[in-house]
């Protein structure tokens, strides 16, 4: 490690995510409590690899995102408390402002909000804002262009455990093409809940890696296996990859993740049924097409697969092997939902 | 019929200087219209290069010219002035999305003629057009990455066909790639080279654009027949064609851009010639479409309803199996998402079920057109806000306390205290930020969205 490396993590706070993952119902369940400390010792562990390190934490919670902790202001000595002889002195200030800072927002939090989505997309725009700033002042001011000033091999640490959220997609694909141009990598850990299809396309795109976490009680151990390693470092290491990336999208009128799309030749929005008028740009399409494409999807099963939530893609399917991976589901709800017409992706 | 020649030329110098003041004026009103969006940026560095001499005038380049000190002799004034500048323009550029024609299909025309060879623009004509062809494939791809490229050469009197219509950037490169397959000889011929490029465009489906682009230093065209039909014929088949003359204003190529609704440009420069190329990179406004939407039920002929499929990525540790393209071992590829076919790359036809495969971030790169960002206002004062947060919500800079009085028009829409506020969720944002959100990120923090 000769080099200093930034490390932005995002972490995914939603409380009614981090109450499902911690019931004893799971096989391994983790509490926010236990989390917390084996994250702490891993962010402790980026710090204390090399001087110059620097780290920013991003918190998504609901409805809202806000900068935990950056190693670049400055904290109030009051906050810290009596001195502990037996603790590095920056360790304890950096788990003391972030416990608290997660303390503060979770107050805050009022029983509305907790059901507003998670400021995912918020988190990550704010964490390549950070990181934008502070490459370009190091970068536009000459004579401080100096190792400790320079942010580089930026990445981005993203720990998630809510379901993705497919009204963020066009954000998150926004994001991804911003962190390509900022030569920015996105790691994604996955703890808990089905697999992430936006930020499979994250991780690959920034030539990043995604771990689904099999065993989340050895969360500490992925952590300094895979995560804390600079991606410079990585090839030595080889490091899991991803097992296969789903380039699915999200239609616009439904956001349902879908993987045969009809989209508009204008403006390229993707919906998952034919319809006479796109909703974005007002295009009209001819008849005949809807005529064609209407005869030519497969009657019962497109519907269907529409409408699967990227849940139930299975996780391991046997690979080219001639059959299909779909699996056909029964649960009746093979509607056709009527066009929508105001349906536009926010 | 023998090779008739078109010298309805302007080659007088003042003729063209006024031409292209008239150019740049009909811009400024495109812009106003609300037409264009990002010609603000083109129209200016326009008038920065008619300032400067003619290439063959000029003894050497002189990029600092542009950037002046301020008094204290540090740049900080210059700098802020072009972010001044990118802020007018974005709050010029209309809110609602535009439609733009995302598959596009494009036949870049190079002139291989023997005027080529000419040294007024360094290293020569020729070697500076193969090295901005080169970046603008590959700019023209990463903005448009479904559409497809071409290249036809103008030759010793007729079209050489030196790369099929291709989607993919390497292909289109490796066509560019053999300077010597490329030595410039003889006459070009306009018409031959058009006509080849019309062929073979026709078979595409209406919904896509079908474009040429004409890089053209020779002052003469040595055609067959009547050019003029052959501009008729690329009228009937919706062609766009946009020039980029290196010599001076020819007539018939202004003709050709004019009547198909394509652009026209001299390079004067080494630099301008770059600046014309590129910005035939975005891809265009749909023309006329606010008519069109109105004339009745009439359905766009031009747009069309694609089915497609987005696949699944097979990473190089699966077990290989046979792809159908080339039936090749391999373990990477694409399965098709509805007959579980292994393809070697995306965006293609699947081959057993012809459903059209393309990754989802294909299309996703072209989505910030649509919902673009609103821009975000120049906060004045800090008078009518109560509670003003001290950081930027992105970045959580510290803003600064007091008020910098910054007289001077060169500050129009710049704040004072650099705090710029969203219209949607009111909070504030850093210059870096402002320009990064607009620019880069195309997503605004506060709103998610
Ligand atoms: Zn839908
Ligand atoms: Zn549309
Ligand atoms: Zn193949
Ligand atoms: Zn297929
Ligand atoms: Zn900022
Ligand atoms: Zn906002």
């Amino acid at each position: 490690m000769d080099k200093a490396s930034h490390l932005s993590v995002i972490l995914d706070l939603s409380p009614v995510q981090w109450h499902l993952f911690g019931q004893s119902t799971n096989p391994f369940p983790l509490s926010l409590s236990s989390f917390l400390s084996q994250l702490l010792a891993f962010l402790n562990a980026h710090t204390a690899c090399k001087d110059e390190n620097t780290l920013a934490v991003f918190g998504a919670f609901p409805g809202k995102s806000v900068l935990l902790f950056s190693s670049t202001t400055g904290i109030s000595e009051g906050d810290l408390g009596p001195a502990d002889a037996n603790t590095y002195r920056p360790f304890k200030m950096l788990d003391a402002t972030i416990m608290k800072s997660i303390l503060e927002e979770l107050e805050e939090l009022s029983g509305a909000q907790e059901e507003s989505p998670l400021g995912l997309v918020g988190a990550l725009t704010k964490a390549l804002c950070y990181i934008n700033r502070t490459s370009s002042a190091a970068s536009s001011a000459p004579a401080a262009r100096s190792e400790e000033t320079n942010l580089p091999d930026p990445r981005i640490l993203i720990i998630s455990v809510s379901p993705d959220q497919p009204s963020a997609y066009i954000p998150i694909m926004n994001s991804i093409f911003s962190a390509q141009k900022l030569k920015v990598t996105i790691d994604v850990c996955k703890l808990f809940g089905s697999d992430s299809v936006f930020l499979q396309q994250a991780s690959h795109l920034t030539g990043g890696s995604y771990i689904f976490l099999e065993r989340p009680d050895a969360l500490l151990q992925y952590l300094t296996m895979s995560f804390l390693p600079p991606p410079a470092l990585r090839q030595l290491l080889s490091v899991p990859t991803q097992d296969k990336v789903d380039f699915r999208a999200a239609c616009f009128c439904h956001k349902n993740i879908v993987d045969v799309g009809f989209v508009c030749s204008v403006c390229l929005s993707i919906f998952c049924q034919p319809v006479p008028v796109c909703s974005t740009c007002r295009t009209k399409f001819p008849i005949k097409t809807l005529q064609r494409l209407n005869a030519s999807k497969p009657p019962a099963p497109t519907a269907n697969r529409a409408a699967i939530p990227a849940t139930s893609l299975p996780r391991s399917t046997s690979i080219g092997s001639g059959t299909p991976r779909l699996t056909p589901l029964s649960n009746g709800n093979g509607t056709v939902h009527p066009p929508s017409q105001n349906g536009t992706p926010r | 019929m023998p090779p008739r020649r078109i010298t309805n030329i302007d080659d007088s110098d003042s003729d063209i200087s006024i031409l292209d003041d008239v150019d740049i004026e009909a811009r400024g009103k495109a812009k106003g219209k609300g037409k264009a969006v990002d010609r603000g940026q083109s129209s200016k560095s326009k008038s920065k290069a008619k300032e400067q001499p003619y290439a063959w005038e000029a003894t050497y380049t002189r990029s600092w010219d542009t950037v002046q000190e301020d008094e204290a002799g540090s740049l900080q004034g210059a700098v802020e002035d072009l972010i001044a500048r990118g802020r007018r323009r974005r709050l010029l550029a209309p809110a609602a999305a535009i439609r733009r024609t995302i598959i596009r299909h494009l036949i870049l025309i190079l002139d291989l003629s023997a005027s080529m060879l000419d040294r007024d623009m360094r290293p020569t004509r020729f070697d500076l057009m193969l090295q901005y062809a080169r970046e603008f494939v590959t700019e023209w791809f990463d903005q448009n990455p479904l559409g497809q490229i071409g290249i036809v050469g103008m030759r010793s009197g007729v079209g050489e066909r030196a790369g099929e219509m291709s989607g993919n950037p390497q292909d289109v490169l490796r066509a560019m790639h053999e300077r010597h397959k490329l030595e410039p000889a003889g006459e070009p011929s306009l018409q031959n080279a058009i006509e080849m490029a019309r062929s073979s465009m026709s078979h595409l489906p209406t919904h896509s654009s079908r474009e040429i682009v004409i890089i053209f230093g020779s002052l003469t065209t040595c055609d067959p027949g009547n050019i003029h039909d052959t501009l008729d014929e690329c009228i009937k088949d919706k062609i766009r064609i946009s020039v980029v003359a290196l010599a001076a204003e020819m007539k018939i190529c202004r003709d050709l851009c004019d009547k198909t609704g394509g652009q026209f440009g001299v390079a004067m420069n080494e630099g301008h010639f770059k600046d014309l190329l590129f910005e035939l990179i975005p891809p265009p406004a749909q023309r006329a479409a606010v008519s069109r939407a109105a004339g009745a039920s009439a359905t766009n002929l031009s747009a069309d309803l694609m089915m497609m499929g987005f696949p699944t990525r097979l990473p190089n540790t699966s077990p290989p199996s046979l792809c159908v393209c080339h039936s090749e071992l391999k373990s990477e590829g694409f399965l098709c998402p509805r007959c579980a076919a292994k393809v070697c790359d995306v965006p293609t036809d699947c081959d057993i079920c012809g459903l059209m495969i393309v990754s989802s971030p294909h299309l996703a790169r072209s989505y910030h057109h649509l919902f673009p960002v609103k821009a975000y206002k120049a906060v004045e004062s800090l008078v009518d806000t109560p509670n003003p947060s001290p950081t930027c919500h992105a970045c959580s800079v510290n803003f600064a306390d007091v008020a910098l009085p910054k007289p001077g028009s060169a500050m129009e829409g710049m704040s004072p205290i650099g705090r710029y506020r969203c219209p949607d969720c009111h909070h504030d944002f850093c210059t870096d930020c402002d320009v990064f959100v607009h620019d880069v990120v195309h997503c605004c923090p506060g709103c998610g969205k």
